[in-house]
């Protein structure tokens, strides 16, 4: 559940083939090649404060079958360990958690912001994609995926349609992906805003998975600008029903004056507060525009990129990412900067305030929450004499939230109140031919 | 033509936009196209799909050398 | 019956060349060519459809030259260094010119890359190919073959 594969994810890289290069080519003489082109790439992230830690490698491989005909599949394996906050609040006491699988518990240091129980999670994705002309102007793609980890599954199909006007300059693409996932949580799913119990004690949860299906849509539109400059904007829409949940984060009850999480003694083994599991809707409905730019000047290119997007959980957010590569050597040096800035969900709570009557929907996850976050790196890539290139690309990472002012009650005021992160990506790149 | 209506509707929205197919040399050039490094672009949306509330936006289609 | 925008294209590129024949200058010499089958394909080395087209050109070139089939190859990148390493990598056995400035490629208004002009022994266009694709091979030849005849 913390790796939830990205349906858009698997879209833009299954209907990238809509463009002939689910794996970009390698700039090479196309003599005897079999076909066969790979791009594989290897990735390090790492939060800081041993949070989550995460590795994972991909292989991408294309068979250009002639005549814009293309078949492309990816896979990739990660490996997940570490921990994210779990929504509730730090305290100046330790604090002791019931572990998702209500066998064992785990603590928390006083003055430390509570993570989830540390866990190890392997996940494999397999998408597939075949790309064909369907008259001169006409391009179609199909794919599916399929991913799984040891809580989740997930399965999707996609289809897309691109119709080329004006002597290929202006280009129209619709297309459309569903996909369902099943969850089945560790311990069994917990009922919204149960309290989680001591160990042992299953009540709070119920037993088998649930599902969640999604439907995105997507319209977009290419066009050339100048010799130098291309265009693309897109509008996005997608569907998520059925379970959003994210099992495993929690609210902390507190006292109204203090802000303080109310004590609880645990009949033998079990958390020493009051904690609630989240509840969110079962429906959310996203829309999305996306616009970007590449600009040639001279040599290097500049990549531009901006999204909107907003959701009928009250999330608005807006990415703003820029490129540059310049050539270097034999190779090129592309730094790059993002900056994201979300505003949290309606039903976003720092904490639930004891007495006062429980929202129907209430979540202290920072994934929803109001934040910033910036992102700056450098990548370097080098061309062989084969034909091939290497890269190489390390990423900062840098999440920075705040909780609403009315939130903040007491004592939370002196503590950290909203979960910060900062991580490191490295990642290693090769893409080959045969 | 059924088509012309709508082709009008595009040359407005494309104005005088656009080149010769001829003077597609810099479009062709692999770093121009749009989607250049797929496997890495779906890489960070994974990336960032699990720590921010949105993702996706991407798309395809478009742009390059207009070959065929 | 052909769609009405490629009759105009046709004519546009008749006039193109009827007008280039005029012209003391034409880098084509089609006044020459009068009474051969003349394929004019335009070409540039960031093409990758060219990569394809060209041992087949060579092929049609090499098959039919006795049959009165003359390949051109109408080249335009604007470095010529360009199209140079391009035909070490896949090189052409028939003639080629350069039009590095386009003039070629806008007076024959060029609907796409690459693209074959087909003109008949007569000096007419008697026909138009937008891109390469194998799966045409066959079904061009035997277009090129019904000219040769006629040509006769």
């Amino acid at each position: 559940m913390k790796n939830n594969d990205n349906l858009n994810a698997a879209l833009a890289a299954a209907t990238c083939a809509l463009l002939g290069s689910a794996v970009a080519a390698p700039v090479a003489a196309q003599e005897e090649s079999s076909g066969w082109s790979f791009d594989s790439t290897l990735l390090y992230y790492g939060e800081s404060d041993d949070r989550v830690r995460d590795i994972s490698a991909a292989v991408a491989a294309q068979r250009d079958f002639g005549d814009e005909r293309k078949f492309s599949a990816t896979l990739t394996a990660d490996t997940l360990t570490g921990a994210s906050a779990s929504g509730a609040i730090a305290l100046d006491r330790p604090q002791t958690f019931t572990s998702p699988s209500g066998r064992a518990v785990y603590t928390t240091a006083a003055g430390a912001v509570p993570l989830d129980d540390t866990f190890l999670d392997t996940r494999f994705a397999l998408n597939a994609s075949w790309t064909q002309p369907l008259a001169r102007l006409y391009t179609v793609s199909a794919g599916v995926g399929f991913s799984t980890e040891y809580d989740y599954t997930h399965l999707g199909a996609n289809l897309s349609l691109a119709r080329d006007f004006n002597k290929r300059n202006t280009t129209l693409s619709a297309g459309v992906a569903w996909s369902q996932d099943d969850v089945d949580p560790v311990g069994g799913r917990p009922i919204p805003l149960a309290q989680m119990l001591d160990v042992g004690n299953d009540s709070n949860k119920r037993n088998g998975g649930e599902s969640k299906d999604v439907l995105d849509l997507l319209l977009g539109f290419t066009q050339v600008l100048n010799r130098t400059t291309v265009l693309r904007v897109n509008y996005s829409y997608s569907d998520s029903s059925g379970y959003l949940n994210d099992p495993y984060k929690l609210l902390s009850v507190v006292d109204p004056l203090t802000g303080d999480t109310l004590a609880r003694v645990p009949i033998g083994q079990g958390p020493d507060g009051v904690y609630l599991f989240e509840s969110r809707p079962d429906a959310r409905t996203k829309q999305s525009l996306y616009a970007e730019v590449k600009h040639a000047f001279g040599t290097p290119v500049m990549h531009f990129a901006y999204r909107y997007m907003t959701d009928d959980w009250g999330i608005d957010s807006h990415t703003g990412e820029v490129r540059l590569r310049w050539p270097l050597g034999d190779g090129y040096i592309e730094p790059q900067l993002r900056y994201y800035t979300q505003s949290a969900a309606d039903f976003y709570r720092a904490s639930l305030v004891n007495g006062a009557a429980l929202p129907r929907y209430a979540s202290a996850d920072f994934r929803l929450g109001d934040f910033d976050a910036t992102t700056v790196g450098v990548k370097y890539g080098h061309g062989t004499t084969g034909g091939n290139e290497w890269s190489i690309r390390a990423e900062y990472y840098q999440q920075t939230g705040s909780v609403p002012q009315e939130q903040i009650i007491g004592n939370q005021a002196r503590r950290e109140q909203y979960p910060d992160l900062s991580a490191v990506i490295v990642q290693f790149g090769y893409r080959f031919r045969l | 033509m059924k088509k012309l209506p709508f082709c009008l509707v595009l040359l407005g929205l494309a104005g005088c936009a656009g080149v010769q197919p001829w003077e597609r040399d810099v479009l062709a050039r692999p770093e121009m196209s749009l989607d250049n490094a797929p496997l890495e672009a779906a890489i960070d949306d994974h990336i960032y799909f699990s720590k921010e509330a949105s993702s996706g936006g991407r798309g395809f289609g478009g742009g390059g050398c207009g070959c065929n | 019956m052909p769609k009405p925008r490629f009759l105009l294209s046709l004519a546009l590129a008749c006039f193109a060349l009827t007008a280039a024949a005029g012209d003391a200058g034409d880098p084509l010499d089609l006044a020459q060519l009068r009474g051969k089958v003349v394929l004019v394909d335009f070409w540039a080395s960031w093409c990758e459809p060219c990569r394809h087209s060209f041992p087949w050109l060579n092929e049609m070139q090499a098959k039919y030259a006795d049959r009165g089939l003359v390949v051109i190859g109408v080249n335009v990148d604007r470095e010529r260094g360009d199209a140079d390493r391009f035909l070490r990598d896949v090189p052409a056995q028939f003639r080629v010119v350069y039009d590095p400035a386009g003039t070629l490629a806008s007076r024959y208004d060029l609907p796409g890359m690459p693209v074959s002009y087909i003109i008949g022994p007569n000096g007419d266009v008697v026909g138009r190919h937008i891109g390469f694709r194998n799966a045409l091979r066959a079904e061009r030849e035997a277009e090129l073959q019904k000219l040769l005849e006629t040509s006769r």
